[in-house]
């Protein structure tokens, strides 16, 4: 058992809170989002597909990608108030940093919920020059920055919201493990 | 440890501070802010153990300050401060101990006080580094007294009236980092708390300071079973101070039900619960009891002690 890889719960609203705010990097929102009541917002990215029920007018906004979502949402932040609670869902590295953005607002941890959704693609962080390398589906991963070939350590930062690579044979020069795919 | 009364103010007619220096001239140990005192104050029959918050600077280890009210129907500590402790009395006191520390990852401080539960909030004003504003209801008769110890700035309200002081609308709009930190009589800590739940606080952003929870009660009979002890627990004293008489020393730390160190196991009876600390299914157990605040519904408790 790895005790750097976080643990997620399935998507539920806390109903301790007062508004919230639902913000997706996927273009469907959770199945399970009863999107009728009144004091649930639902931010996702690319517009929502035909046939999914929109969120009433005001409630919903769709973004470009999710940088302007993530600027928007520090900005939002900033102007709100206690009693709201904050979900993330999506891939691992997008709610990290939506959890980064929420802590750095003042939320803490009892407000703030993470749902991992997606096809297992882990954002890299390069030990060596500080590089990050987004959608990894395959330790060995090569860095763009510094041309190191990294071994995807099963290491996980949520301050940084990557895991962990390492030059492959940092140990033992020329010591090669065959490439594998990541299941998670 | 042993401390000496080196001044006595009169903030109002029933309001004093007192100074209190190491008797033997010593520094006193640092105590942060929200922290309080255990002074042992000789009574007629036994030492009442009361506990203060303390107002003065955390930096200043010379002298602790207090500010006690005179309460009238009390079980006799604060009676005793103002009619008899005079200066150059020496006190026994236990080194304090802070269960309302100033919440650290705030990046706003909302306090609320109520009644003489101004005075930890008084400790928290000398250090604070963040933004804060505080909001201290009181009578009338206390404002002047009240008004004198607190900086005069907007950020800083006195209530005198209960209708100046708007619950809902201070909780509703607080940005998100603020951390709510609330001090006072029960009822009114209860009527804080229940608004900050109602609109959406979590726990972990509201913090409380439990102030002068023995308050005496009906007169009834513990059995300590590993002691082979029967102790009569008296109406103005609590059932850990009967313990304590009968010559044991169980742990104990806050004196006020919010701590858990002095939770004892019951083993007959019905308690009637008076902490914070106990969970509602823990309190419908029965098998559990707060010594330091809760009493008997029953005539005779049975604790495992």
């Amino acid at each position: 058992m790895n005790k750097s890889r976080p643990l997620y719960k399935p998507f539920a609203l806390d109903l301790t809170g007062r508004e919230h705010l639902v913000v997706t990097d996927q273009s469907e929102p959770p199945v399970t989002l009863d999107l009728t009541l009144s004091n649930i917002s639902l931010w996702n990215v690319r517009t929502i597909a035909p046939g999914i029920q929109a969120p009433p007018a005001g409630r919903h906004r769709a973004f470009r990608a999710v940088p302007e979502m993530h600027a928007f949402l520090t900005h939002h932040l900033a102007r709100a108030s206690v009693g709201l609670r904050l979900y993330a869902l999506g891939s691992e590295p997008f709610i990290w940093d939506t959890y980064n953005i929420g802590s750095a607002a003042g939320l803490t941890s009892a407000e703030m919920f993470l749902t991992q959704s997606g096809p297992p693609r882990r954002r890299v962080y390069c030990c060596h020059c500080k590089t990050m390398i987004g959608d990894v589906t395959q330790t060995i991963a090569l860095c763009p920055g510094c041309g190191s070939s990294l071994q995807v350590r099963d290491h996980f930062s949520r301050r940084l919201a990557a895991f962990m690579g390492v030059k492959v044979d940092a140990e033992i020069p020329g010591d090669i493990p065959l490439p594998e795919l990541l299941a998670s | 440890m042993k401390l000496k009364i080196t001044d006595i103010i009169a903030l109002s007619p029933s309001i004093r501070q007192f100074t209190l220096a190491d008797a033997a001239g010593a520094l006193l140990p640092t105590a942060s802010a929200g922290a309080h005192i255990l002074l042992r104050i000789p009574g007629p029959e036994r030492v009442w153990r009361n506990a203060y918050s303390l107002v003065s600077s955390p930096e200043d280890r010379h002298a602790y300050k207090i500010i006690v009210r005179r309460v009238e129907h009390s079980r006799g500590g604060s009676v005793w401060l103002h009619d008899h402790a005079a200066i150059g009395e020496v006190v026994e006191a236990e080194t304090p101990q802070n269960l309302f520390p100033i919440p650290r990852t705030a990046q706003k401080h909302l306090l609320l006080s109520a009644g003489i539960g101004i005075t930890p909030m008084l400790a928290y004003l000398q250090v604070l580094r963040k933004p804060f504003e505080l909001h201290h209801c009181g009578k009338l008769e206390d404002a002047e007294a009240f008004a004198r110890l607190l900086p005069a700035t907007p950020n800083v309200v006195l209530h005198t009236s209960r209708n100046t002081l708007d619950l809902e609308q201070l909780l509703a709009h607080q940005r998100l980092g603020t951390h709510l930190s609330v001090c006072g009589p029960e009822s009114f800590m209860d009527v804080v708390l229940q608004t900050a739940q109602n609109l959406g606080w979590p726990g972990a952003k509201v913090h409380k300071e439990s102030f002068g929870g023995a308050t005496g009660g009906a007169p009834f009979v513990a059995r300590l079973r590993r002691s082979n002890l029967t102790i009569n627990v008296g109406s103005d004293q609590s059932l850990l101070e009967a313990i304590e008489d009968a010559g044991l020393a169980p742990p104990s730390l806050c004196r006020g039900g919010a701590c858990g160190v002095c939770e004892t196991a019951l083993l007959e009876g019905i308690p009637d619960h008076h902490d914070h600390y106990l969970s509602e299914t823990q309190r419908a157990c029965n098998n559990t009891i707060m010594p330091c605040v809760s009493r008997a519904k029953t005539p005779e408790l049975v604790l495992d002690i």
